[in-house]
């Protein structure tokens, strides 16, 4: 509760500094009404990853509209799916497959809108003995998560790779065992290990699983069906300051750094990883799609290939686990 | 003369850690001495807050849980019938999982220091409510019959005459709880936290970030070692002679095979009622709390039931090829550094500090370390498992070898037997019981070194299984992973009870009196 009010005292001399925030302070009366209150439940711990949100947060994007967001941080410990079923969360950060795979076990989620349009999975390798195409796989020793080998069979199936020609060494959390020599390459996010790497000096190369066929929305938005039909007004304006949020990111990825730094002082970060990882990200998060139709968005064909991929991970879904309505009322 | 060569030890061992560190500084695995004090000076107020955070929800865990156990234990003497189940649950709590706890505490807290607080409560009371029991029954029999001649009751007993004499068995619990309260602290942090040592522990790792590692592992040693031994120093202000060192109940009386039935079957019931009872009080969805019947039906009804099994079998036989070597390599250790320390008491100097800051080091910091300088195969899972189990096993047969009655080593002595006889024929004999106190209470504290790892580094067994299938929404699975964690604890646990008694009938028949 602590730091939401002193966010919420930050926000408000943020408005009042910006431009845009200016015309909104004080002349909306909303701003003086109790607001409501709202968890944002974050995949992971606080960096350049949710950047957008911060802005949202900073500059009154959700305070306008009503809202008094808490964002909540992951962290390797801490499953998403489940505060957003027991409403703890109104709202969490998945991914298509995980989505996927909760739903099966019963969780009502509906998939509202699409961060991350391209995957962020990739393979990083180091650039004296690089992974430049899936079939370079074969024969290499692969560190990565156990729980990520359905991931890897997948890009197999799509590009004709022998996966049994390629040795699993289970890894996690840290891109140590590569540069050390115990594998030759690693399945992760190139917008984090590989990025690590670079700036520690390590020269190296990411593949990213997006380009050859490995097609699975990430940083998607879920809520649950309950809220979705009863609490729909807080979601499109939790949509509608997402969006705004990552417009501005995207206008100045360093000025979103350097918030994120100074939201979050005790976090660790460094401010080179994380402007690196801000830039990375851009790529995968706009794409002439969302150029035309807007942020977050997303077309029958993407949600095809989607179902098609997650049919290769082993989760059948249909088209209906995604529904667009939120975000047609906020770009529309 | 001493004072100097006293140094040369540590600085001789500075000096060539520098040198491996420039030396091997592409693996990314050893930072230098001089580049962690750099990045300690260069960061002080980031660690600084970090630590402030942590130690605050470790001290407020240390505090709950020791008042919980003391509560449990008033409450074992006060009803004695009630001794038996109070064990029994407090020993079944304490082995749950920490991998799977995290995020259900995560769900009833929600956002804030909740988890962080109930994991570091959780990490102590164990070890604080069963030296506890054993002190405040460590009463002269005619204090009692005094308080009864006064015509007052059990209460009066508990307050002016227990609970007194019960106070240096309080202590030597706290003096282990501190280091594990801090561990609790960190791990809770895992389950989404802003700050503290264990969120920039997991930044280090991903970002490569050597120095950082192993600035916050020197941190957190240091932390924990000063908390124990500022506890220790607390006691001896107050205490008149040394804490004793009670690791685990003493070995249980010999029942007959139908009360020991009766037991067990009453208290398994007792914990699916619990169990049961507490999901639904607490009101929580059944899309992630699962009730023993929802596991019946994951095991052994649903159509996919055979893979569900055949998962935990895998998982498990993974689990154990490491968790065996480990566990036998840190007993043997700890059992084999105390002995050469009684023959040779000048390696004390040394091994002590070594030994204290060992244990205390929390194992999310060490269990990256270990893997980066032992790889991520068998020999630096077993490693770190060892050093789990090597510290308590070290204090605990130190103090059972110094217990050898001054009679039998005097007429040994007087027929000029070496120290290596003494040893054999006197000491170890009476180390036994305290060798497998620690030998039990280890058993959980194993299972935690084993799962950890597995859950940060090596992705293998049950503790990559927890986390897997936590990310897969796999509830069942991880409730079937947690249900078999816990009873691979408390079966160990009552394996080895029922080896110590085999042994200390021979050995040491008055400690099963």
């Amino acid at each position: 509760m602590k730091s939401s009010s002193g966010l919420s005292r930050r926000s408000l001399l943020a408005t009042g500094a910006g431009a845009f925030g200016a015309a909104s302070l004080g002349l909306s009366p909303r701003l003086l009404h109790a607001q409501t209150a709202v968890n944002f439940q974050l995949s992971w711990l606080h960096s350049t990853q949710f950047a957008g949100s911060y802005i949202a947060q900073d500059r009154g994007f959700w305070a306008e509209r009503g809202l008094s967001v808490a964002l909540q941080p992951g962290g390797p410990n801490a499953p998403v799916e489940p505060p957003v079923v027991s409403g703890t969360a109104l709202m969490g950060i998945s991914a298509a497959d995980y989505t996927a795979a909760a739903v099966s076990e019963g969780a009502p989620f509906k998939i509202i809108g699409v961060a991350m349009q391209n995957n962020p999975f990739a393979i990083a390798s180091l650039s004296a003995n690089p992974v430049n195409q899936p079939s370079d796989m074969e024969g290499m020793r692969i560190g990565m998560a156990l729980a990520n080998t359905p991931v890897l069979q997948a890009l197999c199936t799509i590009n004709d790779v022998d996966f049994d020609a390629i040795e699993i060494v289970p890894t996690q959390y840290s891109p140590q065992p590569l540069v050390a020599g115990e594998v030759d390459c690693l399945l992760c996010w190139a917008t984090d290990l590989p990025v690590a790497m670079t700036v520690q000096g390590v020269e190296n190369e990411t593949m990213l699983m997006a380009d050859h066929g490995y097609a699975v929305h990430s940083q998607t938005y879920i809520v649950t069906e309950d809220s979705l039909a009863n609490r729909r007004a807080d979601i499109v304006a939790l949509m509608a300051g997402e969006v705004a949020g990552w417009a501005a990111y995207r206008e100045d990825t360093a000025a979103a750094t350097d918030l994120t730094l100074a939201m979050f002082p005790d976090a660790g970060l460094d401010r080179e990883t994380q402007l690196l990882q801000a830039e990375r990200q851009v790529p995968l998060m706009f794409s002439d799609l969302t150029d035309a139709n807007g942020f977050g968005w997303w077309t029958d064909e993407t949600v095809a290939a989607n179902i098609e991929t997650l049919g290769l991970l082993g989760r059948e879904v249909t088209a209906d686990l995604w529904d667009r309505s939120i975000l047609e009322e906020v770009h529309g | 003369m001493t004072h100097a060569r006293q140094w040369i030890g540590p600085i001789l061992a500075l000096v060539l850690w520098e040198g491996f560190a420039h030396l091997f500084a592409s693996a990314f695995v050893l930072a230098a001495p001089s580049a962690i004090l750099l990045y300690l000076y260069e960061n002080a107020g980031l660690l600084t807050r970090a630590l402030g955070v942590t130690l605050a929800n470790a001290a407020a865990g240390f505090l709950i849980g020791n008042a919980a156990a003391i509560l449990l234990a008033g409450l074992a003497i006060a009803l004695p019938r009630s001794e038996n189940i109070v064990r029994a649950l407090a020993l079944v709590v304490f082995c749950l999982p920490l991998v799977a706890t995290g995020p259900v505490l995560r769900i009833l807290f929600g956002p804030g220091a909740g988890p962080q607080i109930t994991l570091a409560a959780l990490a102590v009371y164990y070890t604080t409510l069963i030296p506890l029991l054993v002190g405040l029954r460590a009463v002269p029999s005619d204090w009692l019959d005094l308080v009864r001649s006064y015509g007052r009751g059990r209460m009066t007993a508990l307050l002016r005459v227990r609970a007194m004499a019960s106070f240096p068995y309080l202590v030597a619990g706290l003096q282990i709880a501190a280091p594990a309260a801090f561990l609790g602290a960190m791990v809770g942090e895992f389950t989404g936290a802003e700050r503290g040592m264990g969120v920039l522990t997991i930044r280090a790792m991903r970002d490569l970030n050597i120095e950082m590692t192993w600035a916050l592992a020197t941190v957190a040693t240091a932390v924990a070692v000063l908390a124990y031994l500022a506890i220790g120093y607390a006691a001896r202000r107050v205490l008149t002679e040394e804490p004793p060192v009670i690791l685990a109940a003493p070995a249980a009386k010999r029942r007959n095979l139908f009360s020991s039935i009766a037991m067990v079957t009453f208290s398994t019931a007792a914990i699916l009622a619990l169990w049961w009872v507490g999901l639904d009080a607490l009101n929580l969805s059944s899309f992630f709390a699962k009730r023993p019947d929802d596991l019946v039906d994951a095991l052994f009804l649903a159509p996919d039931a055979t893979q569900t099994r055949a998962a935990l079998a895998a998982a498990l036989s993974e689990t154990l090829i490491f968790l065996f070597p480990g566990y036998l390599a840190g007993l043997l250790a700890g059992a084999t550094l105390a002995m050469a320390i009684i023959l040779a008491p000048s390696l004390a100097n040394t091994a002590m500090p070594l030994a204290i800051a060992l244990r205390s080091v929390p194992i999310i910091t060490t269990a990256p370390l270990v893997v980066l300088l032992l790889g991520r195969g068998a020999v630096g899972t077993v490693t770190l498992i060892a050093i789990m189990v090597f510290f308590p096993t070290f204090i605990a047969c130190l103090h059972g070898l110094r217990q050898a009655p001054g009679r039998a080593t005097d007429v040994m002595r007087s027929y000029a037997a070496s120290d290596m006889a003494i040893l054999r024929h006197v000491r170890v004999p009476a180390m036994l019981p305290a060798f497998f106190a620690a030998a039990r209470i280890n058993v959980p504290a194993s299972i935690l070194a084993v799962t950890v790892v597995e859950w940060l580094a090596t992705g293998n067994g049950l503790g990559a299984l927890m986390a897997l299938s936590a990310s897969l929404s796999d509830y069942d699975m991880l409730w079937s992973a947690v249900v078999l964690t816990t009873l691979l604890a408390v079966l160990g646990y009552g394996l080895v009870g029922a080896l110590e008694r085999r042994v200390l009938q021979t050995y040491a028949p008055e400690q099963l009196a």
